[in-house]
C-alpha cells in the first residue's frame, strides 16, 4: 500500500506509512478486527447496513447516477485495496485536511455518510480511504466493458462478502469477547487516534513550512530584482531594509576603495606624471563623493543606523562624530605626512582645520538642541502616570517629527566631510594629494584592522593558567613581558 | 545678535512702496524679494532663521562663535514672516530656514554656508561686509 501514500501525501490521506495503514488494510479485508472502530459493533453494524442498502440498489456514496448499475452489482468490501495504482483524485475526498475526532464520532460520520448520497466533511481517514478506494474502483471497473469480468468479481466477492458477514455475526454475538481481543481491539484503537494525532502534528507542521517558504521565495524575488542578492541572509524576515542595502553598497565601496588606493600607491611608486596621477587622484575623490551620496539616500531611510555608526566597525564607531569621522581630527592625523608644506599650504591647511572645528562645534551645538528638544518632548507630562492618560500618541507624533531634523544634521555633517576632502584636493600638490588620499585610506584601514583584531581576541576566562598556551595576538605578546616583569617582584 | 522687531520690516516695506511707485516695471520685480533684500543689505550679516529650529540655531552658533554679530530674523515671530518665506522660495526654491545673507550679498542655506566657510570663502566676505576685524 505504498503506492497509495505516496498518492496521497500532502492530502488528508496516509501520509505516514506507520502502523495506521495497517488497521485499515486489515479491517476492511474484514479478516481481522485489527485496530478501526468499524469493527466493533457500530462498525458491524455498519456493514450490516451497507450490505442492505447496496442489495436495494442504492446508490451509497457517489451522487452521480453512472455508477449506480455498478454499484447495485458489486458490493465494495473486498475491492476497497485494489491492485491498480490510484489516478483519480476528486475533490470529494480533499475538502478536509486534518483528520480529528474520537473514535465513535468517526464511526458515526462514516455510517452516515455512507447512508446519505452526499459527500460529507470527512472527519475520519478510514472513510475518506473507504470512499476514495470506490471511487477509484468505479473508474476502473468502469473502463473494462467486457461484463463476464465483472460477474466473476462479483461472484468472488459475494463469497468473501458472505465471509465477512459471518465472522462479523460471530463477533458481535459473541459479545463476550475474551479479553486478549479486547484489549487487541483498544490498543489498535488507540494506535490509531495516536497515529491520526501524530498526522495531524505533521500536516500542520507542513502547512506552515508552506508558507515560510512562500515568503522566503518572495523575499528573494524581491531582492534579486533589486539585484541585490545577499548571500548571507538578512535576519529580519529577509526584507531589505534601508540599513541593510547601505551595509551592502559600503561594503562594495569599500572593495572599490581597496583598488584606488592600490592605484594611488602604484602611481606613485612608478613616478608617473602629474597629469596621469591627477586622472587617478580625481578617481579617488570622485569615489568618496559616492559614498556620501550613498549616504544621502541611506539618511532617509534609516538615519540611526548612520548616526550610531552601525555600519561601520567598532573602532571607528569608537572615533565616530554625527554619523562619520571627524574632519578635523583628520586633519590632525594627516598633517605631519604631508609635509614638505610651502608657506601658503601651511596657511591654507591652519585655515581649513580651523574652519572644519567651528563647523563641527556649531552643528555639535545644534544636535544638543534637537536632543534637549526631543528628550522634552518624550518627557512631557507624568511618567509616572498611565501612558493612556493624557495625550500619549500626539507627543510620539511630535517626538518622531523632531527625529525627522537628524537627517539634516547628519546631511551636514556628510557635507562638511566631503567639502574639506575636496578642499585638501585643492591646497596641495598632486603628489601630496596623492600621498594624502592613501594616507586616510591606510589610517582607516588599519582602524578596520584593530576592530577585527580585537573582535577575535582570546577572552580573560578562556585562558586557563598563566602558563596556557593561547593564540598569539599582539595583545598577548605585549602582556607577557609585563606579566614576567610583575612577577619578579 | 540684534533681533529685528516689526519696524524696520514697516521701513523696508514703505521703501519698497515708494520705489514700485517711482519706477518699476520691470517683469522679473517681485516686491517681497526686494523687500527681503532691502532687508538683507541692512546689516553685515542676517539670518532668516524659525526660533524651533535647531539648524538655525547651529549657523547662529557658527558665526557667534566666529566673532560675527548676524542679525536674525525669526519668521514665526515676525509679523510679515510669511511674505519672507514667500521671497525666500522665489529665491531658493524651497522656504527651508536658515538662509544667511552677508554684505547684502545670497550666501545660500546652511550647506552652502558649510561649503564657503571650509572652501575659504566666508571670511574673506565676512570681512569684505565688516562682520569680521582681524
Amino acid at each position: 500500500m505504498d503506492r497509495m501514500s505516496d498518492h496521497r501525501v500532502g492530502e488528508t490521506g496516509l501520509s505516514d506509512s506507520g502502523p495506521s495503514n495497517q488497521p485499515l488494510t486489515y479491517g476492511l479485508h474484514g479478516f481481522s478486527p485489527a485496530g478501526t472502530n468499524f469493527f466493533d459493533q457500530e462498525g458491524a453494524a455498519y456493514f450490516e447496513e451497507l450490505e442492505e442498502a447496496l442489495m436495494q440498489g442504492v446508490v451509497g456514496i457517489r451522487s452521480d447516477g453512472d455508477t449506480k448499475t455498478y454499484l447495485t452489482t458489486r458490493p465494495p468490501t473486498l475491492e476497497i485495496f485494489p491492485s491498480w495504482p490510484m489516478r483519480f483524485h476528486h475533490n470529494t475526498v480533499g475538502n478536509s485536511q486534518s483528520a480529528e475526532s474520537s473514535d465513535s464520532g468517526s464511526a458515526q460520520n462514516t455510517i452516515s455518510q455512507l447512508e446519505s448520497e452526499s459527500p460529507v466533511s470527512r472527519k475520519d481517514d478510514y472513510s475518506e480511504l473507504f470512499t476514495e478506494q470506490q471511487q477509484q474502483q468505479q473508474q476502473q471497473q468502469m473502463i473494462p466493458s467486457d461484463g463476464s469480468k465483472t460477474e466473476i468479481g462479483t461472484a468472488g466477492n459475494h463469497q468473501s462478502r458472505d465471509q465477512d458477514k459471518r465472522r462479523l455475526t460471530t463477533e458481535k454475538d459473541g459479545r463476550n469477547l475474551d479479553a486478549k481481543t479486547l484489549r487487541r481491539l483498544a490498543q489498535n484503537r488507540e494506535a490509531a487516534r495516536k497515529s491520526r494525532l501524530r498526522k495531524k502534528a505533521y500536516v500542520q507542521q507542513l502547512e506552515s513550512s508552506r508558507m515560510k517558504l512562500a515568503q522566503l521565495e518572495q523575499d528573494l524575488q524581491r531582492a534579486r530584482s533589486q539585484g541585490l542578492l545577499i548571500p548571507g541572509a538578512s535576519t529580519n524576515g529577509g526584507i531589505s531594509s534601508g540599513a541593510e542595502i547601505f551595509d551592502m553598497e559600503y561594503a562594495q565601496w569599500l572593495d572599490e576603495n581597496y583598488k584606488h588606493m592600490a592605484e594611488l600607491q602604484g602611481g606613485l611608486q612608478a613616478h608617473l606624471p602629474d597629469g596621469n596621477l591627477r586622472v587617478i587622484v580625481d578617481d579617488c575623490l570622485k569615489h568618496y563623493d559616492e559614498i556620501f551620496r550613498l549616504k544621502t539616500i541611506a539618511a532617509k531611510s534609516d538615519v540611526f543606523h548612520l548616526i550610531t555608526g552601525m555600519w561601520t566597525t567598532p573602532a571607528e564607531r569608537c572615533f565616530l562624530w554625527m554619523g562619520g569621522f571627524r574632519p578635523s581630527d583628520l586633519l590632525k592625523i594627516l598633517m605631519p605626512h604631508l609635509d614638505p608644506l610651502t608657506e601658503q599650504q601651511l596657511v591654507g591647511l591652519c585655515n581649513l582645520q580651523q574652519s572644519s572645528q567651528q563647523a563641527e562645534e556649531a552643528l555639535s551645538q545644534g544636535l544638543e538642541q534637537l536632543q534637549q528638544s526631543l528628550a522634552d518632548t518624550v518627557a512631557s507630562g507624568s511618567l509616572s502616570e498611565d501612558p493612556k492618560v493624557g495625550n500619549y500618541m500626539g507627543q510620539m507624533a511630535m517626538a518622531l517629527g523632531k527625529i525627522g531634523n537628524l537627517e539634516g544634521f547628519v546631511r551636514q555633517a556628510d557635507n562638511l566631510r566631503q567639502q574639506t576632502l575636496h578642499q585638501l584636493r585643492r591646497i596641495l600638490t598632486i603628489r601630496q594629494a596623492a600621498r594624502c588620499f592613501l594616507a586616510i585610506g591606510e589610517y582607516n584601514s588599519r582602524l578596520r584592522a584593530l576592530s577585527s583584531l580585537w573582535s577575535s581576541r582570546p577572552r580573560e576566562n578562556s585562558i586557563a593558567t598563566e602558563n596556557s598556551f593561547a593564540p598569539a595576538t599582539s595583545l598577548q605578546i605585549l602582556q607577557q613581558p609585563v606579566d614576567a616583569h610583575f612577577s619578579v617582584f | 545678535m540684534q533681533y529685528e522687531a516689526a519696524e524696520a520690516w514697516a521701513a523696508a516695506y514703505m521703501a519698497a512702496a515708494a520705489a514700485a511707485g517711482r519706477g518699476g516695471g520691470a517683469g522679473m520685480w517681485d516686491p517681497a524679494v526686494e523687500r527681503v533684500e532691502r532687508l538683507a543689505a541692512e546689516s553685515a550679516v542676517v539670518i532668516f532663521s524659525v526660533s524651533s529650529c535647531c539648524m538655525c540655531h547651529a549657523v547662529k552658533r557658527l558665526f557667534c562663535g566666529m566673532g560675527v554679530n548676524p542679525t536674525v530674523y525669526e519668521l514665526d515671530e515676525d509679523p510679515r514672516g510669511k511674505e519672507i518665506e514667500r521671497a525666500l522660495t522665489r529665491l531658493l526654491g524651497s522656504a527651508a530656514v536658515p538662509v544667511v545673507f552677508v554684505g547684502g550679498k545670497l550666501v545660500g542655506a546652511m550647506d552652502r554656508v558649510m561649503a564657503s566657510h571650509i572652501n575659504g570663502t566666508l571670511v574673506p566676505l565676512l570681512k569684505e561686509a565688516g562682520a569680521l576685524w582681524l
